[in-house]
């Protein structure tokens, strides 16, 4: 009877296991479930942002032509010693226009670089003058080819370049509040350029 | 056709597609410019494939393990995304300078990353990707070998209390043993559907019909454009050996129009305009152009010529048709209205756009909130009328050989379509009307038959076949026919008065004066006294 006894127990205990087992891997799965989705909707996880392969490497060379002298091309050298935004930015694209007032405020901190993804320089011209000029260089990678070597896979999209030309960071589609508090100005903030009273101190 | 299935609808005024679709059509009905249907662009473009089939083949292999970075659950080869475009152009440029597959591979990733692969690499980030299957079937597996230990030493507790002994056991194992057999089946199940259809790297289903799609697509695309390309070519090409003649250039006209290269057409018809010395036709047809150029908008030069062609002929439909259009972008439905009604008055009762002009006089009444005027009456017979005004007047201002020319091209290319559609009722019309004005009657009747055949419930096209066929002296030549359309018309309407004509009319002609008389008599019976029928019939009941 009591051998017995032990052998009922420990089937019970097999079976409470074959139950309890599936149900802690849902629960698991479901929490990592949860978490994505939490951090979807508070806008810390998106699925889209893709990282960048570039991120801690040196920026790629830059031998397109500026808009305002096909002669020259964009040397990102020339800034060599600030940190640089480089936007990559076309007329055809609506968040670029929604972006624009951010790369004006942006543009009073920190020198940005404008290039045109596959876009007509006239085109380009119109957008500049109804969505304003915060840019303080143009270039025109036409073809996408640049954005290729960049690795860009839409526009808007935005590199922050250290003094050195390394690439620290990469934001795809448009900069919005909560990238600039979240986001640019702590990092900007911490390559020592002064940005908005309040913002770095988040 | 379908021309009045197309409503002038919407309610954008300026530079609307409907309004272009419109004013082809109004080119189709007036008759004079396109002569076949207007065909709806494709949607899909052609693509970039490499001539090398070996190159192409290795390209399409690696454009699957491609993740398109818009559309993340699609491969490049699968996606549409201006940025998949980009990488199999990439990819297959790479190929071309005897890249690698794995140096190919190694490139794009190097600009865009592990994601841009959809078979991923084992690394640090993918371990829980790789190992969680495995571990999850090792947990299951586990999970069965446990249970399935203590099972047998669960049984033998119930066993020992029955006197049969061990022959109770087998059912709890068995059951142990149907469990992992389901089990298992469960997983190979799922490794099956699994190869077979979730593999990363096995193209999409839609995929794989696309292909033939596109590829029918792509051909049909490039048919029609050749053809269209070719009669353009010809066309340019009779314009330089005949410069003199108005038909060529006409039909450089037509034929740009087709192809949808307003500059030349403009340019054609700029020079039919000063070969016929400002005529008319031709200077409205030049207004429609100019507004088909500015997507429907009736623009300052065109309502310039509209003007000028009314002063001087205030009956031209093209350019009645056209004011009334510019009235209504104005937005002036009131004189839209008045302009359209005007044309309506002055047309044949049967003119092909009557009925698009009772839809254009409703919607400008519904646009500018005006009373809608009672849609025009129509008589019902339609194919016993003359010739359609518009023939005249697109002909008008030419040679008479110019004007032959003209019809014969816009004739014989009716006449294919026919063939291939005989059961467009319309067209036999029209191009019954179009032989008539050929002077070839025999034809004419053939084209009226075959709208009777077209139609064999409707008595009115049988008699109105038989009736061209008889005032053009044709009835030997059609014998057999006359007699299947008369049979025709005596199952739907036994009672027509003009079977008892017919009959007598064919037994006359087979020699039978005794029918003839009977059925003529018949007929006169049935008419009401002091028809003028009669007095006709009754010479004709002496002449036998």
């Amino acid at each position: 009877m009591n051998g017995e006894d032990t052998k009922d127990k420990s089937v019970r205990g097999n079976l409470r296991l074959s139950f309890i087992l599936p149900l802690v891997g849902f629960l698991v799965l479901a929490g990592f479930a949860a978490v994505a989705l939490y951090s979807t909707i508070l806008g810390t996880r998106n699925p889209a942002q893709l990282p960048s392969v570039l991120i801690g490497k040196a920026a790629p060379e830059t031998p397109i032509p500026l808009l305002n002298d096909t002669a020259k091309s964009l040397d990102l050298a020339a800034f060599q010693g600030t940190p640089i935004l480089v936007n990559f930015f076309a007329s055809w694209c609506a968040p670029c226009r929604a972006e624009a007032p951010a790369l004006a405020l942006i543009a009073e901190y920190v020198p940005v670089i404008g290039i045109t993804y596959k876009d007509k320089p006239t085109d380009a011209r119109v957008f500049l003058t109804q969505y304003g000029d915060p840019f303080s260089a143009i270039s025109v990678d036409r073809d996408g080819k640049l954005g290729f070597a960049w690795g860009v896979y839409g526009v808007p999209e935005s590199y922050v370049l250290a003094g050195d030309g390394t690439v620290l960071w990469r934001h795809a589609g448009p900069i919005d509040r909560r990238v600039l508090e979240a986001e640019l100005w702590p990092l900007l903030s911490s390559l020592s350029v002064a940005v908005p009273s309040g913002a770095a101190d988040q | 056709m379908a021309a009045t299935l197309v409503p002038i609808g919407c309610r954008a005024k300026w530079g609307s597609g409907s309004m272009i679709a419109k004013l082809l059509i109004i080119g189709l009905l007036f008759g004079s410019f396109i002569t076949t249907e207007i065909m709806p662009a494709q949607a899909i473009t052609a693509e970039e494939m490499l001539d090398d089939p070996v190159l192409e083949s290795r390209a399409r292999e690696l454009s699957k393990g491609l993740r398109c970075l818009v559309c993340q659950n699609q491969s490049i080869d699968d996606s549409d995304a201006d940025l998949a475009r980009d990488l199999r152009l990439e990819v297959r440029a790479q190929l071309l300078t005897g890249a690698s597959d794995a140096a190919v591979i190694e490139n794009l990733r190097s600009k865009y990353g592990d994601y841009l692969l959809l078979n991923p690499p084992i690394s640090p980030g993918t371990y829980i990707l790789w190992i969680a299957p495995f571990a999850i079937i090792l947990l299951g597996a586990g999970l069965i070998y446990s249970i399935r230990r203590t099972a047998p030493s669960n049984a033998p507790a119930p066993v020992t209390k029955t006197p049969s002994g061990t022959t109770d056991v087998s059912p709890a194992r068995t059951s142990i043993g149907t469990k992992l057999t389901f089990a298992s089946l469960v997983l190979a199940a799922s490794l099956g559907l699994y190869l077979m259809l979730g593999r990363a790297d096995l193209g999409d289903q839609p995929l794989a019909k696309r292909q033939v799609e596109i590829a029918a697509a792509k051909q049909a695309e490039q048919i029609q454009s050749d053809n269209v390309n070719s009669a353009l070519a010809i066309a340019r090409q009779t314009v330089i050996d005949q410069p003199e003649r108005l038909v060529n250039w006409l039909q450089l006209a037509l034929a740009a129009a087709e192809a949808g290269d307003s500059q030349t057409e403009i340019g054609a018809l700029r020079q039919a305009l000063k070969i016929t010395n400002g005529d008319n036709a031709v200077k409205s047809m030049l207004a429609e152009a100019l507004s088909r150029a500015a997507d429907g908008q009736i623009t300052i030069p065109a309502r310039a010529l509209i003007k000028e062609v009314l002063s001087d002929d205030a009956t031209e439909p093209r350019a009645l048709y056209l004011d009334g259009l510019a009235a209504y972008q104005d937005e002036d439905y009131s004189r839209a209205i008045a302009v359209w009604q005007h044309l309506q008055a002055i047309s044949a009762p049967n003119a092909p756009w009557v009925l698009l002009l009772d839809e254009n006089i409703a919607d400008a009444a519904n646009a500018g909130g005006l009373p809608v005027p009672e849609p025009k009456e129509f008589a019902a017979d339609l194919p016993t009328s003359n010739l359609a005004a518009s023939d005249v007047e697109a002909a008008s201002g030419m040679s008479a050989e110019e004007r032959n020319a003209m019809i014969n091209s816009m004739v014989s290319g009716l006449a294919e379509r026919l063939a291939d559609e005989p059961d467009d009722i319309d067209g036999w019309q029209r191009l019954a009307r179009a032989y008539e004005v050929l002077g070839r009657e025999g034809d004419a009747v053939a084209a009226l038959i075959g709208a009777a055949n077209a139609a064999p419930q409707d008595p009115d096209q049988q008699l109105a076949a038989l009736e061209k066929m008889i005032s053009s002296g044709q009835e030997n030549a059609f014998g057999d026919a006359a007699r299947q359309m008369i049979k025709r018309i005596e199952n739907r309407a036994p009672n027509r008065l003009e079977l008892f004509y017919l009959r007598g009319h064919f037994a006359k002609l087979a020699g039978n004066k005794a029918l003839a008389e009977a059925e003529w008599q018949a007929l006169i019976d049935q008419l009401p006294t002091g028809s003028p029928f009669t007095a006709q019939l009754l010479e004709a009941i002496a002449a036998l």
